[in-house]
């Protein structure tokens, strides 16, 4: 199996972590032991510090490392922190960035049409994804009015949480087709299963969240799921590329 | 692959080791309120076992824990219908006193079905210390039973101080630290140390990368046992974590099953060795 992990980061959170992941060589070196061939990775800094400088360092550190590929954070344009969204679209693809992240109650911003109207129109034009952590940064609430105002919009939805998340999460990906959920956190015992005889193998999307969880937790529940091998390799990679490969970026 | 070991590998290939089965010493059963589970009943998670490479699941049924109604005759059920497979740990809830009797004559008339209690005082909103609970602990104390809390790093129902209280009062109780005083990790390391009959449970820290190595370091792997919630966790899940954390086979050897053989074999007539 081939796995494109769709949700990992690295860098010092401002608050230490248990096992932190300093530098993009320390993050490969442990893609590596445990088999991962691509990332979608984010830096830290873009929640705790700083969309911009966070960003700056995400652009950096991936250049070098083609396996790597980018996912910056995004700001409401009324405060004029970040560039225009076209333009942002333009340093984008110079830095192999392909997805955004948005924080709205860590960064103190709604994600709805008043506010990121002009942004997330853009996005669902050119299906360029973005990633939103019921960990970190929004709730539950603010997911269903954002994807109530932008149905269309190629939204991941990740690190749901561990307890048990279906009853919340099922009916999103029944009302909105570009919805997905990611494997972080989606401990429950037979639930890749169920989601997928109830939805298909294309909703679900292999996300590690390293490096606050083991690489290798999601990977073994993935690899020994009781689901067809073309499912497996959907999830393991396959749906996050064919994703990336209808963005018009 | 996940990691860079020999079981590992077995592990990756074939989701489970001919070496190493899983004790796994926290599981649940049956349906809970606020979560839906696809693997809730007994077959289904006896099929999830077979599947992981659990040899024995030990647990508490949740209509135990959540049904005074009911009280343990699902767990003893359970158990009689699967007895190579299943122990189940005697829930005990507070808010009925006037049951707590009954449920320890229950013990007493099944040693096939119970190797020890449950107490989940975060949920039951007493704490571990409180006199409802004595009788159990008593019993436990004398029969040098297992008792598995649940416990929550900051709880004043079932977190480190009072689990410290309860320790040096009960010495001979097996205390089973359910979830390891989940996110007071340096408090739980200290209570380890201090008291040799305290286990460092598992359950929910697979999904927190740096606290087995943690554990593994400052305690030992002796000292750590395996736990899912099951039908909660995949156990292939925790698998993997245990797999891709940086510790030896040995400790996962330790982990997965060599503490639980140990802790359940007095308890356990024919419990086959791993």
């Amino acid at each position: 199996m081939r796995f494109f992990d769709c949700n990992a980061f690295f860098g010092l959170p401002a608050v230490r972590p248990l096992a932190p992941v300093a530098t993009v060589e320390e993050f490969l070196a442990e893609m590596d032991r445990a088999g991962i061939e691509k990332a979608l990775v984010w830096h830290i800094a873009q929640h705790d510090a700083s969309a911009r400088v966070g960003n700056a360092l995400l652009a950096d550190a991936i250049q070098p490392h083609p396996r790597l590929i980018g996912c910056w954070s995004v700001l409401p344009s009324q405060t004029h922190e970040l560039p225009p969204i076209e333009d942002l679209f333009r340093q984008m693809q110079a830095a192999r960035v392909v997805a955004l992240r948005i924080f709205p109650s860590s960064h103190r911003f709604l994600a709805n049409a008043v506010v990121m109207g002009d942004i997330l129109d853009a996005m669902v034009v050119r299906r360029v994804p973005l990633l939103i952590s019921v960990r970190r940064g929004m709730d539950w609430t603010g997911i269903y009015a954002l994807l109530s105002d932008f149905p269309d919009l190629v939204c991941v939805i990740c690190d749901h949480g561990c307890w048990g998340m279906d009853r919340l999460f099922r009916p999103l990906l029944e009302r909105y087709p570009h919805v997905y959920v990611d494997t972080a956190q989606y401990l429950l015992d037979g639930g890749i299963e169920s989601l997928v005889a109830d939805y298909g193998a294309q909703r679900l999307l292999f996300g590690s969240g390293f490096p606050e969880s083991y690489f290798g937790g999601m990977m073994m529940a993935l690899r020994h799921a009781q689901i067809p091998e073309d499912a497996k390799a959907a999830i393991a990679s396959g749906n996050l590329e064919r994703i990336l490969q209808e963005e018009e970026l | 692959m996940i990691g860079d070991s020999e079981l590992a590998r077995e592990f990756w290939e074939y989701g489970k080791s001919t070496t190493c089965p899983i004790y796994d010493m926290h599981g649940h059963m049956g349906d809970w309120p606020a979560i839906y589970f696809p693997r809730g009943d007994t077959a289904d998670m006896i099929r999830t076992m077979d599947e992981c490479g659990v040899r024995m699941l030990v647990f508490s049924h949740h209509l135990a824990l959540f049904a005074p109604t009911l009280g343990n005759g699902p767990a003893i059920e359970a158990v009689r219908r699967y007895p190579d497979r299943l122990r189940a740990y005697c829930a005990i809830n507070p808010n009925y006193p006037e049951r707590i009797e009954a449920d320890l004559a229950s013990f007493e008339a099944h040693t096939d079905v119970f190797v020890g209690f449950k107490f989940l005082a975060d949920y039951h909103r007493f704490s571990i210390a409180d006199a409802r609970y004595q009788p159990a602990w008593e019993y436990a104390n004398e029969r040098e039973l297992l008792l598995l809390s649940h416990t929550w790093g900051n709880s004043a129902l079932d977190g480190p101080a009072v689990l410290r209280q309860m320790a040096e009062r009960y010495p001979r109780v097996k205390l089973l630290l359910g979830h390891s005083c989940h996110g007071e990790w340096d408090q739980a390391v200290a209570l380890a140390h201090d008291f040799p009959n305290i286990y460092l449970e598992l359950t929910a820290l697979f999904d927190d990368r740096g606290i087995l190595e943690k554990f593994v370091d400052e305690v030992g792997s002796d000292r750590m046992l395996f736990g899912t919630d099951l039908p909660w966790f995949d156990p292939h899940q925790a698998v993997g974590a245990l797999l891709s954390a940086h510790i030896t086979d040995e400790d996962r050897h330790n982990i997965c099953h060599r503490n639980a053989e140990r802790l359940l074999a007095p308890l356990m007539v024919g419990l086959a060795g791993g």
